[in-house]
């Protein structure tokens, strides 16, 4: 290969060695270069522990594209920073991606949706990770991948909610329709990280069966979907003899424990729960079941039913005891010496009053509480009844057969006690809870509807609004309180008027820090190439772009010019990221005015179709053509074309010539650039 | 309240919120240092002010807007918000009620079957939105009527609209595709 001649001995015999990047004379042993720059492919370790190559993939669309000019020119305006946008939004997916272990196809799918939503304008006023969290999880649900918005919030650091919000925005204006969520995509993914081992598939198999079942139970309409795997897993690991515990499940399938025990519980009211595991597996059950939430109302309503039946129960219960004590009285009266006149009178009474009051108690303390009351109430019958006897000194009859029935018993002597303390305590319950209720109506009636107007003082009740103000020492006791609650408040007000003080006198005050408009003098030019020109010099979209060459192309092509910068200016802008070696090519493209334009539009389908190549080919193609032009237009435009890139360009088309031999394609794609057009074609050949 | 077709469902309007203006500027410090069930937040620049009689809460601005919310009722929510406009009037402000308007309703209502989530989403795809890793209930929304509707699995379902008018023809709109999706008569 032709190699330089050294400059300190005029030796040819130079030693370039890739790894360390130099190039060493041989005989004198002088460093010719130092850090060639290398077309040597580089690999990079994933977090996924695979690796992959560095390097960009350059789009077929975007910043190659050819502009139009005239109206379609404010299209390529603002394609600088929407190329930018999607450049950032792309590797911003990359990394999400690959943290999330998608494909290359998801990956392609989320940028393609990132596309559509920037067309939209819908990532305005959102943050750029929320859009790209969206978009992965957009994909993530069109391709049933197991991934959870839980694990993008994860990642982000972000509110479930605040994605979810963004995701379901998204999903709208692109009007994808996700389809739902199946619990049993998740299942292969938590059974693994619960670490079953070889058993790992029939486990999942039997989850899977859970969860139909629990579909079919309608355990999962409203339910996070992680929560019933959860539930079905562990009950699949149970059956296949595995401990996992709640904890352990909880950590890997992101539930709170109360939830998966609430979905545990729910699975144990359904019949399936019956089954031993053998039958389990078998045989499936026809009959579906209800909700949950729908059963616990149904439950309730249950409850209120039984209540009623109870109580009307109970009235027939006492139906059957009062006729009981009846008769029993009559014989007891029959039978028993008459009293004295005092009690005589209320005997009377009570017959009446016991049976309200007795219904009364029982029907409001509920059924469960009835039996403990009669019993309750026969047992102060008792010894109210022997108090009273001893008092009246009645007959030892009448105490005997008093003792002696104990049930069933109205006892005379007892009852007034009873019928005095008993109507009191219902009387009132009832009563308070009436006049609540009274008062309650009477302020609702009090409120009149009113016409419009200023204020309609009709129907206020001012009384009620004077309460509402407090008078002057409550003002005052509450003034302190609230300057003793706020008092750091308030400092912070005091010295904010302060600071707005002192910046007055020194006449530095300013209401609002504003930001300095930037404020653009309106372009004035004769001819539209002239007003682009000077627009892309204003507006410095590149920094790599070397103005001053601009101008003198402008200068130098009419026609040709104009299209030139503003490719060119894409086209470098696009290119900016590549390595360094192929700006050095950019450069000299620069320096040729037409051809370089012209062979712009036919690198880029060289470029667009090998975008998946080796980024070998892709970085040795747009290298090689345009050094293959270089070398021979140098000698006419050498005013334009710096000596720095020329020198450039030799280095590396050594490399390139070592390249090219096993790299055919390229050279096929030369002669497809080639052709006819160019004379320099000709002279292409020869320098290979 | 207005019963749909030939089913009564009730309908039962839990909040509307209003917003009026006092056309003056209210200096919230003498409220909240004057008014009993005042909140003072300096932090937001209002105060929450609570009336006991139409349960209302106000926010009050120190520009004279006033936002009322907890009324059980359009008619309550108009009294509740001149009774408030009376309580700043006593406190010495030179208040005007104008702009009174009703902002939301929110009503629930409650179905005698149940619902198949799922299916109601599918068959009304891009107006329903179900995402059960979000909110267990359907959202849909009803784009003329400005209305929102969540519907639970259970077959009660919560609405909340600009006004009760609207909210009652928006339950009397989702009723029959309700009724298909529902689930087996138990």
């Amino acid at each position: 290969m032709s190699s330089r001649v050294c400059q300190s001995c005029g030796c040819t015999d130079i030693d370039v060695d890739q790894a360390r990047g130099n190039a060493v004379c041989m005989s004198c042993g002088s460093v010719l270069e130092d850090n060639i720059i290398v077309s040597e492919v580089q690999f990079v370790e994933n977090s996924g522990g695979g690796s992959s190559a560095v390097g960009q993939f350059v789009s077929a669309d975007g910043p190659a594209k050819a502009p139009v000019l005239g109206s379609g020119f404010h299209t390529s305006l603002g394609k600088e920073s929407r190329a930018q946008t999607l450049q950032n939004g792309k590797r911003q997916i990359h990394n999400l991606g690959s943290q999330l272990q998608l494909n290359q196809h998801c990956l392609d799918t989320a940028f393609n949706f990132l596309k559509m939503v920037v067309s939209k304008h819908l990532t305005r006023g959102r943050k750029m990770a929320h859009v790209i969290a969206a978009c992965l999880y957009l994909v993530c649900r069109t391709e049933g991948t197991p991934h959870m918005l839980l694990d993008l919030s994860d990642l982000l650091q972000v509110n479930v909610y605040i994605l979810g919000k963004t995701f379901l925005l998204l999903a709208r204006e692109l009007c994808i329709n996700a389809p739902a969520v199946d619990p049993c995509l998740y299942i292969p993914r938590f059974a693994h990280m619960l670490e079953f081992g070889e058993k790992t598939h029939e486990v999942s198999m039997t989850a899977l069966r859970l969860l139909q079942r629990m579909k079919r139970d309608w355990m999962h309409t409203g339910r996070r979907p992680s929560g019933l795997c959860g539930a079905a897993l562990l009950v699949a690991a149970r059956m296949h003899e595995f401990r996992r515990t709640v904890k352990e499940v909880i950590s890997v399938v992101k539930v709170c424990e109360a939830t998966l025990r609430k979905r545990l519980t729910e699975f144990e009211d359904t019949p399936t729960s019956q089954l031993t595991i053998d039958e389990f597996m078998r045989v499936d059950l026809e009959q579906e079941c209800d909700p949950p939430s729908y059963t616990a109302g149904q439950k309730k309503l249950k409850m209120q039913q039984l209540e009623q039946e109870l109580a009307q129960k109970l009235d027939e219960y006492q139906g059957e005891i009062s006729v009981y004590k009846d008769e029993i009285e009559n014989e007891l009266e029959n039978s028993r010496t008459k009293l004295r006149g005092i009690y005589a009178a209320y005997a009377k009474q009570d017959l009446h009053e016991e049976f309200p009051v007795d219904t009364e108690l029982t029907g409001s303390e509920g059924a469960e509480d009835e039996e403990v009351e009669v019993a309750a109430q026969h047992l102060t019958q008792d010894f109210v009844s022997h108090l009273v006897s001893r008092d009246t000194q009645a007959d030892e009859e009448t105490e005997q057969s008093e003792s002696k029935e104990q049930l069933q018993h109205p006892e005379k002597k007892q009852v007034p006690l009873k019928s005095i303390l008993g109507p009191l305590p219902t009387v009132a319950s009832l009563g308070l809870s009436e006049s609540i209720k009274e008062c309650i109506t009477e302020q609702e009636e009090t409120d009149d509807k009113s016409d419009n107007g200023e204020l309609d003082l009709e129907g206020i009740d001012e009384e009620e609004i004077e309460k509402y103000i407090l008078n002057e020492k409550e003002v005052l006791a509450k003034t302190e309180l609230w300057m003793v609650q706020n008092a750091e408040y308030l400092r912070e007000q005091k010295e904010k008027e302060e600071r707005i003080a002192k910046e007055k006198e020194m006449g530095t005050y300013k209401e609002k820090p504003r930001k300095p408009s930037k404020r653009r003098e309106p372009i004035r030019a004769n001819t539209a190439g002239e007003a682009i020109e000077k627009m892309l010099e204003q507006k410095k979209i590149s920094s790599k772009i070397n103005y001053d060459v601009l101008r003198d192309l402008n200068s130098k092509g009419s026609d040709a010019s104009s299209p030139s910068p503003a490719e060119d200016v894409p086209v470098s802008s696009g290119r900016k990221r590549l390595t360094r070696r192929k700006k050095q090519p950019n450069k000299s493209n620069l320096g040729l005015a037409k051809p370089a334009s012209l062979m712009g539009k036919r690198l880029r389908p060289l470029i667009s179709s090998s975008p998946k190549k080796k980024s070998t080919s892709t970085q040795a193609v747009p290298v090689v053509t345009p050094l293959t032009l270089c070398e021979p237009p140098l000698p006419t435009p050498l005013p334009l074309v710096e000596s720095g890139p020329v020198s450039y360009a030799e280095p590396a088309e050594e490399e390139e010539d070592e390249e090219e031999e096993p790299e055919e394609p390229c050279v096929s794609a030369i002669q497809l650039i080639g052709g006819d057009e160019y004379g320099c074609d000709a002279e292409e050949e020869e320098a290979f | 309240m207005e019963p749909s077709d030939d089913v009564a469902l009730d309908i039962t309007v839990t909040n509307v919120v209003s917003v009026f203006r006092t056309r003056c500027h209210l200096n919230l410090r003498t409220i909240a240092l004057e008014g009993v069930n005042v909140i003072y937040k300096p932090e937001t620049g209002k105060v929450l002010m609570k009336l006991r009689k139409p349960r209302i809460t106000a926010s009050i601005w120190s520009s004279g807007k006033i936002i009322c919310t907890g009324a059980t009722s359009e008619e309550e929510a108009k009294i509740g918000a001149r009774r408030l406009a009376r309580c700043l009037q006593k406190l010495g402000f030179k208040v005007r009620f104008s702009d009174f308007r009703v902002v939301n309703v929110l009503a629930v209502c409650s179905m005698p079957f149940q619902i198949h989530l799922i299916q109601f989403a599918k068959n009304n795809r891009p107006i329903a939105s179900y995402e059960p890793e979000l909110h267990p209930a359907v959202t849909y929304r009803i784009k003329h009527l400005r209305a929102t509707i969540q519907i639970f699995s259970t077959g009660s379902i919560t609405i909340t609209g600009p006004n009760v008018q609207n909210v009652a023809s928006a339950v009397e709109q989702i009723y029959p595709l309700l009724h298909e999706c529902q689930k087996a008569l138990k």
